[in-house]
């Protein structure tokens, strides 16, 4: 018995193993041959640790590629959709919270259903639309784009904090004579601070990753998001392995980063509502 | 009215001004979304709709019913793409489901490091599905990618595959990025669920002498199999629209073997600059997507259903 238990302890350990190293393989990758000089991409066999490895694709990429001009395109968009959902979030999560104790459920059947549209189909009429206002290749085409996919989510994560904190607390104040407002942006926004701050990263970390509406909605390669500049690297005549690897680091670093910190948070926002169903 | 007698009226049951104005405050703090997301979500759907009823050639357009629908339904194309989209979806999710559960049943009951795991194999899912896609790319470039090299070390093929180069091949390869990105979200919805189960229920199992088989079937599979029917329709409607990996990685080709349709709708758009029939293929596509939607709000509560990712 005691044996058996072992062993059976012996496999699961080992299956987990196993399914690590196939998931994370394809990171150590980017960063091995992110790593290797120019010269040693092509070798066959393929060196598994570079002898001599060396930040040249990074300085590369960094002083004559226009990645840093993605990095802070990505930057701007994503903090600019942030913001503006955050906002917009904010009140609505205090509004349906507050005052439809009811859950508002038409309201999150339609939250729900603008976040099931496929990006496909959205692009298309978003791209027709602001070609003709002349809005191609703007920051403000893209945080807009993006907050309408960022926002369901973000809205519905607030709505969790916010219903955590006691209506006592709001009655009171109306006792007290606050108005409404006051009570948002003194006492609930206080309060809901972890919350907004966690909700802030991953729509932050949403924009981040997207690639849809930037490919589509920017034309002019100064524009482009990290994740468009990236794909469209591929498409380089001779493609400079370890500099795209570099920036396929540059790219997921921070979103790994970000991840790995909030992992807590990430997890009750998106299994509470299907687990607990 | 003094400050003693506030709490009735507080309640909401005193006066019907009060509901209303209560209701109307309500509404002010929400319509900012309201509006936002009918600005950029339902303009543009219904845009396309129209979209879909005209002939869209440059600047003009003009106005010609449902002849779309009838050229794009009577368009082989569109029932491939369709066809490949389902089978994408169908093999694609019943891997993330398989191996989801597997993941999540290995890291139930680990004794340490769950946590740290739970995050390692997360990875996958955090990064941009555009970055990862083109990380793949170089793993499975022909001449010098690592998994021809390793799959030759191990003897499993004699000379390196075009992963992408031939289209049963192509199709197999984006199926497996695409599992490699999707498995570890099933699994952290059903290591949630997991994590929900009383231990008592096992311990009164093992007590009635039921081994693990017998613990797995009549204790875990009745706890899970709900949360299996919603992770898996969730994924379902997030994988059949999914776009970056085969964009990226194929763009539908080669012949059309990964055509999906959300990459068949991007390539009639933007390729063939044939908006009207793009837009009509999205309202198809609309139509597939609601479906499962459809099923997804029915089987769980819309007001604690999660619109998560």
């Amino acid at each position: 018995m005691k044996a058996g238990n072992s062993l059976a302890r012996a496999l699961k350990w080992a299956a987990i193993a196993i399914c690590l190293v196939v998931t994370l393989f394809p990171f150590y990758w980017m960063v091995n041959t992110s790593l290797k000089p120019a010269s040693e991409i092509f070798l066959s066999p393929p060196t598994f640790i570079s002898s001599n490895w060396s930040l040249d694709a990074y300085t590369t990429l960094l002083t004559q590629k226009p990645l840093l001009r993605f990095f802070m395109n990505s930057l701007i968009v994503s903090a600019g959709t942030t913001l503006l959902s955050l906002v917009l979030a904010a009140l609505a999560a205090y509004g349906l919270t507050r005052f439809f104790p009811g859950g508002a459920t038409l309201f999150v059947m339609f939250l729900l259903f603008t976040k099931m549209l496929p990006e496909t189909l959205l692009v298309i009429p978003y791209f027709q639309l602001m070609s003709d206002l002349g809005l191609l290749n703007t920051y403000f085409a893209l945080v807009l784009a993006y907050s309408s996919f960022a926002l369901p989510f973000s809205v519905w994560m607030l709505i969790g904090f916010f219903r955590s904190i006691p209506r006592e607390i709001d009655e009171a104040a109306i006792v007290d004579g606050a108005s409404y407002l006051q009570i948002f942006g003194l006492i609930i926004l206080p309060l809901a601070r972890p919350g907004l701050v966690a909700v802030a990263l991953f729509t932050f970390l949403i924009a981040w990753n997207s690639y849809l509406w930037a490919l589509v909605l920017t034309t002019d390669s100064s524009m482009f998001v990290l994740s468009v500049g990236i794909a469209n690297m591929v498409g380089e005549y001779r493609v400079q392995w370890n500099e795209l690897m570099a920036a396929a680091v540059i790219a997921g670093l921070p979103v790994v980063v970000l991840y790995s910190m909030l992992e807590r948070h990430l997890v009750n926002a998106i299994t509470a509502g299907a687990v607990k169903g | 009215m003094t400050d003693g007698d506030v709490r009735p009226v507080q309640r909401g049951r005193g006066s019907s001004a009060w509901t209303g104005r209560r209701r109307w405050i309500g509404h002010a703090f929400v319509a900012p979304v309201f509006i936002f997301l009918c600005a950029v979500v339902v303009l543009p759907l219904a845009h396309a709709f129209w979209t879909s009823l005209h002939r869209v050639r440059g600047l003009s357009r003009s106005f010609v019913g449902l002849q779309n629908y009838e050229r794009v339904l009577g368009d082989e194309a569109f029932w491939h793409s369709l066809g490949v989209s389902l089978q994408f979806t169908a093999i694609s999710v019943a891997l993330h489901v398989l191996l989801g559960l597997g993941l999540a049943l290995l890291l139930n009951r680990l004794s340490f490091g769950r946590r740290a795991l739970r995050v390692l194999f997360l990875t996958p899912w955090m990064v941009a599905p555009a970055v990862g896609a083109t990380v793949w790319l170089w793993l499975l470039e022909p001449q010098f990618g690592v998994v021809n090299y390793l799959l030759r070390a191990a003897g499993v093929i004699r000379a390196p595959l075009a992963w992408l180069g031939e289209p049963a091949l192509a199709f197999a390869s984006v199926v497996v990025v695409d599992v490699w990105r999707g498995v570890p979200f099933v699994m952290l919805l059903l290591l949630a669920g997991l994590q929900t189960i009383p231990p008592e229920q096992y311990e009164a199992a093992a007590i009635d002498g039921a081994n693990r088989w017998q613990q797995f079937r009549y204790v875990t599979w009745p706890n899970l199999r709900y949360l299996l029917v919603v992770a898996s329709t969730l994924d379902v409607i997030n994988t059949i629209r999914h776009y970056d990996i085969i964009g990226v990685m194929t763009a539908g080709g080669p012949a059309g073997a990964t055509e999906v349709l959300p990459v068949l709708l991007y390539n009639t758009a933007f390729r063939g600059n044939r908006l009207g029939d793009a837009a009509t293929q999205g309202v198809l596509l609309l139509i597939v997507v609601l479906s499962f939607s459809a099923f997804y709000v029915r089987i769980t509560r819309p007001d604690r259903g999660s619109p998560a990712a």
